[in-house]
């Protein structure tokens, strides 16, 4: 943007009479099929302190704008209200136009009447119209009470902290570093690659995970741009967006530090560890997890399928262990919580794993006793469909019956209450049984209590909305890559990592890092330093007493601030306001609403 | 229950090579005009092939209500072939009820069946041919042979069916003696009722089968009653036993052309998965239709004695014999006798399960 408009943006015209023009929109029949838009006009023309009130078919439109842009010029309009769809669709759109003729943005009041009266009031025109006219004036009061506010600027460490040397993490350094962004890869682990270290063959492609890990490796060494630390083990993260800190111990007993603007957590996740004695696991040399089972597979010669020196004829694949598991039914984990959530990527694994011994060894007989299969991803069906037409024989209990394995001199024993055969008690004889355990998050607490990261009811990284902002954490400046989120298989985890990649680097595109003004801002003649309001404070430093000019004071952090209010509420002597919401605004624009 | 993964194997060898990609969703058993409560089909017994449950296997009657229309294998989602799986089971409970093991021995053995039966045709040719005395007479004898040996066959077959099918499941002998299951027992044995309850009904199908029904159960009498003597006498065109040949060959080659025209062209549901049996089946059925009727109207145009004749009719008896020996005992020609038995063991188990049946313990059993 223009030097000279930012200049004239950011003066100051909270001196200046206020001059409200107000704009109301049709949105193409969306509002004024319902509402009267030229009387709401009317109404609001002759509202005190409103020099100009019209309507226009599409506001947000080039023609709309400049509607604005010629009051400004030409009647001096120096507030606005534009009453027209909801904010987050165009409230920015008409801040610009402001910015653009020279006043502060933040002078302007967007106010919904689409979501708010023509669409939830279709039957009731006059009331419609009513509401539209009452929700305009109150936007006038506010405006009129506004003060011109500029962006908060945090100058930013120009580097990404990946967390985790993973495929996400991996992947997530070379995306961020591919953008030109610096990247730093701290991995606990002495070596990259994470779990796929262990993994043999991997859907869709068939290749061995180490094989997969070893060329991103290599990708990841030979970018100058990354730094790698492996044994690293954190001891603290702290900071906010832009200014991060991330303490470690190396493997030598040395520690470091790394300064960036932003993190990638890409942690991951650890297999389901089945308790001691569930389904005989522990207990039974001949019980493994389908992870001990993939090894197993690597290592066996061709044509025999063994396990400690004895060939296996038979396996019995058990779904869903340490996944959706039902209360009262399963012994809750060491949180006293359930894991009832599905793991995703087990039954494609499980089901893969079950075509690669029908290839290698087509001798071995396959069961396969399932809850529910959910091959949810692209083609894994086909996998489905190979193991049931190559003659793995699928048994079927309900949520409640759980199979149960038995062993004695004769061998392994499966007991299923099958509902395929009617609900019949089936047994299946197995040489090996192989429990399809899923996943849970690495064993973070640390990182995440210090930054307070928030978690979903499974213990993963919660993202602040699934749909719109899926790599993103409510702490600003932290993305999430991977099976740190949820469940993932590899392609997933790396389609994770790149958007949490491109998001850092939107992040960190300029040195310094613009936030909305919409902070608590404290006044200190009136502040008593009574200390209600950091307790009610969600967010870890943005509100702190300190001792300012001689006296104690409560003191904003505007970086790590979110605007949320909850010390407004708290203080007797209202102390604090929220920028751009202040009581004085509600309470004028409440009076407005009420007045009869 | 113990998971026996071996039947369906052995199941398979029957036929069915795609029943594994079932998932039991049950569409088959949904959509079948047949299925009833008390006879639920087919993904029951698909089920049961595939945990291996033998007993319930071995004892069901269910494959001989099936007609095959094909209903459950075109809605299949799996393309598993449920219909064909039917035909796999019957082929399955042929072998298991027949004492002397060579059905399971065909049927599994693909043509096997075909080449030995054109080589016992070829030797017994051969030896007719050989025969220097009055081959009328000796045709006579022989064909008082044929529905002796049939009936031993076919009582070995019947009582074991019955062992498996009541005997063995419902732990001793059980029986009904009340008419309406004996009547609708013989309706069902010579009409294919049922399948006009399927519900596209497939007419040129039921057609053709009654035909051959019809035509092959007048040649039975026909040749066990020694109607036809052709070397010793003369019939006319329209005389009584000419009527009946002219009818049983016509029908059989009609009835049976049409079926072997369905086969080649896979034209219907039913038709798309053909055993070697199958064709055999088929293709001696038209011959012995064919045969008879040249015989027959060599005799009305050129008299006995002629040489055409002779040598006609000793194709026509070595084919027959041929049939008899080989192919009747050991084909789905049986079925002809299950299906209406399969109805009366289903009034029997009914009974049974409401106590009503006709019972005589047997010493020892449960």
């Amino acid at each position: 943007m223009d030097e000279k408009i930012k200049e004239e943006a950011a003066k100051d015209n909270y001196r200046q009479e206020p001059k409200v023009g107000v704009y109301v929109c049709h949105c193409g029949g969306n509002i004024s099929d319902i509402i009267d838009v030229k009387a709401v006009a009317a109404a609001l023309a002759k509202y005190p302190g409103v020099t100009v009130a019209r309507e226009y078919a599409f506001m947000c439109s080039s023609n709309g704008q400049d509607l604005i842009t010629e009051d400004i010029k030409n009647l001096g309009i120096n507030r606005t209200v534009v009453a027209a769809c909801s904010p987050s669709l165009h409230e920015l759109t008409f801040r610009n136009v402001l910015q653009r003729a020279g006043v502060n943005p933040y002078l302007h009041e967007h106010i919904n009447i689409r979501e708010q009266a023509s669409w939830v009031h279709k039957a009731d025109h006059d009331g419609a119209t009513a509401k539209a006219i009452k929700l305009a004036q109150a936007g006038v009061e506010k405006v009129k009470r506004k003060d011109p506010l500029n962006a908060i600027r945090v100058a930013a460490e120009p580097r990404v902290a990946v967390i985790g040397g993973g495929v996400a993490g991996m992947r997530a350094a070379l995306s961020a570093a591919g953008k030109g962004l610096e990247a730093v890869i701290i991995e606990k682990a002495p070596r990259l690659g994470g779990k796929l270290l262990d993994l043999g063959k991997m859907y869709p492609s068939g290749e061995e995970g180490p094989a997969i890990a070893g060329k991103l490796e290599a990708l990841v060494r030979a970018e100058k741009k990354i730094t790698v630390h492996t044994g690293a083990d954190i001891d603290f993260v702290g900071g906010f967006v832009g200014n991060f800190r991330v303490n470690f111990k190396n493997a030598d007993g040395t520690s470091s530090q790394v300064k960036a603007g932003a993190i990638i957590m890409a942690t991951g996740y650890q297999h389901y560890k089945p308790a001691q004695g569930e389904f005989g696991y522990g207990e039974d040399a001949n019980v493994v997890t389908l992870p001990e089972f993939i090894s197993l597979m690597k290592n066996s010669p061709a044509g025999r399928l063994e396990y400690s020196g004895k060939e296996i004829k038979s396996l019995a694949l058990l779904h869903c262990v340490g996944s959706r598991q039902v209360e009262g039914v399963h012994k809750p984990q060491a949180d006293g919580k359930i894991n009832d959530y599905c793991s995703r990527v087990c039954c494609s694994s499980a089901l893969y794993a079950a075509n690669q011994v029908k290839d290698r060894y087509p001798g071995v007989r396959i069961y396969d006793v399932y809850r529910d299969i959910r091959t949810y991803g692209m083609q894994h069906e086909t996998y489905y469909d190979k193991a049931s037409k190559d003659g793995v024989l699928f048994l079927r209990h309900n949520e409640t019956d759980q199979p149960v394995v038995t062993s004695d001199r004769t061998g392994h024993t499966v007991k299923v209450k099958d509902v395929l055969t009617w609900g019949e008690e089936l047994e299946v004889k197995a040489d090996l049984i192989v429990l399809v355990t899923g996943m849970m998050p690495a064993d973070i607490s640390l990182i995440k209590s210090q930054m307070k990261m928030p978690t979903g009811a499974d213990r993963f990284l919660q993202e602040v909305h699934l749909k719109l902002r899926p790599v993103e954490l409510a702490n600003s400046g932290i993305f999430i890559a991977g099976t740190a989120q949820y469940p993932m298989d590899v392609p997933e985890a790396m389609a994770a990592a790149g958007t949490a990649a491109a998001k850092a680097c939107i992040l960190l595109a300029e040195p310094d890092i613009p936030l909305e003004p919409f902070v608590a801002v404290v006044d200190e003649h009136k502040c008593t330093g009574c200390g209600l309001c950091p307790a009610e404070c969600s967010y870890d430093g943005a509100l702190m007493m300190a001792v300012h000019n001689g006296k104690k004071v409560a003191v904003v952090n505007p970086a790590l601030c979110k605007g949320c209010g909850a010390c407004v509420a708290v203080c007797p002597v209202r102390a604090i306001d929220v920028a751009g919401w202040t009581l004085d605004q509600f309470d004028a624009m409440v009076e407005a609403i009420a007045k009869e | 229950m113990k998971v026996n993964p071996e039947l369906i194997d052995e199941i398979k060898k029957y036929g069915a090579f795609d029943i594994s990609a079932c998932f039991n969703c049950g569409n088959c058993t949904a959509v079948c005009p047949l299925s009833k409560e008390d006879a639920s089909f087919p993904r029951k017994l698909i089920r049961a092939g595939h945990v291996g449950m033998e007993e319930m296997v071995s004892s069901a009657i269910e494959p001989w209500h099936c007609y095959y229309c094909g209903e459950c294998s075109s809605t299949c989602p799996r393309e598993a072939q449920p219909g064909e799986y039917m035909m796999a089971l019957r082929r399955y409970l042929i072998a298991k009820y027949d004492i002397t093991g060579l059905s399971k021995v065909f049927y599994k053995t693909g043509w096997l069946q075909t080449w030995l039966t054109a080589g016992l045709f070829a030797a017994v040719l051969w030896l007719y041919n050989s025969y220097t005395g009055d081959f009328g007479a000796l045709a006579g004898k022989i064909e008082m042979a044929f529905p002796v040996y049939v009936t031993i066959a076919l009582g070995g077959y019947v009582l074991n069916m019955y062992r498996y099918a009541i005997v063995k499941p419902l732990g001793g002998i059980k029986a009904t003696f009340k008419p309406t299951p004996i009547i609708e027992t013989f309706i069902h044995g010579f009409t294919q009722k049922n399948i006009n309850g399927c519900e596209e009904p497939d007419l040129v199908r039921w057609i053709s089968h009654l035909l051959v029904m019809s035509g092959y159960t007048l040649t039975l009498v026909i040749s066990n009653l020694h109607l036809l003597e052709p070397l010793n006498r003369l019939y006319g065109a329209f005389s009584p036993v000419s009527l009946l040949v002219w009818y049983a060959g016509l029908a059989i080659i009609v009835g049976g052309g049409s079926m072997s025209l369905r086969r080649i062209f896979k034209s219907s549901e039913s038709s798309k998965f053909s055993h070697p049996s199958d064709w055999l089946f088929v293709v001696m059925m038209f011959l012995i239709g064919a045969s008879m009727l040249a015989t027959q109207y060599v005799n009305v145009t050129q008299g006995p004695a002629s040489p055409l004749l002779a040598a006609l009719y000793r194709v026509n008896i070595a084919i027959e014999t041929v049939w008899i020996i080989l192919v009747v005992p050991f084909t789905k020609w049986i079925h002809i006798f299950f299906r209406p038995l399969a109805v009366y063991f289903q009034h029997v188990k009914k009974e049974a399960a409401a106590g009503t049946a006709f019972t005589l313990q047997l010493g020892g059993s449960k």
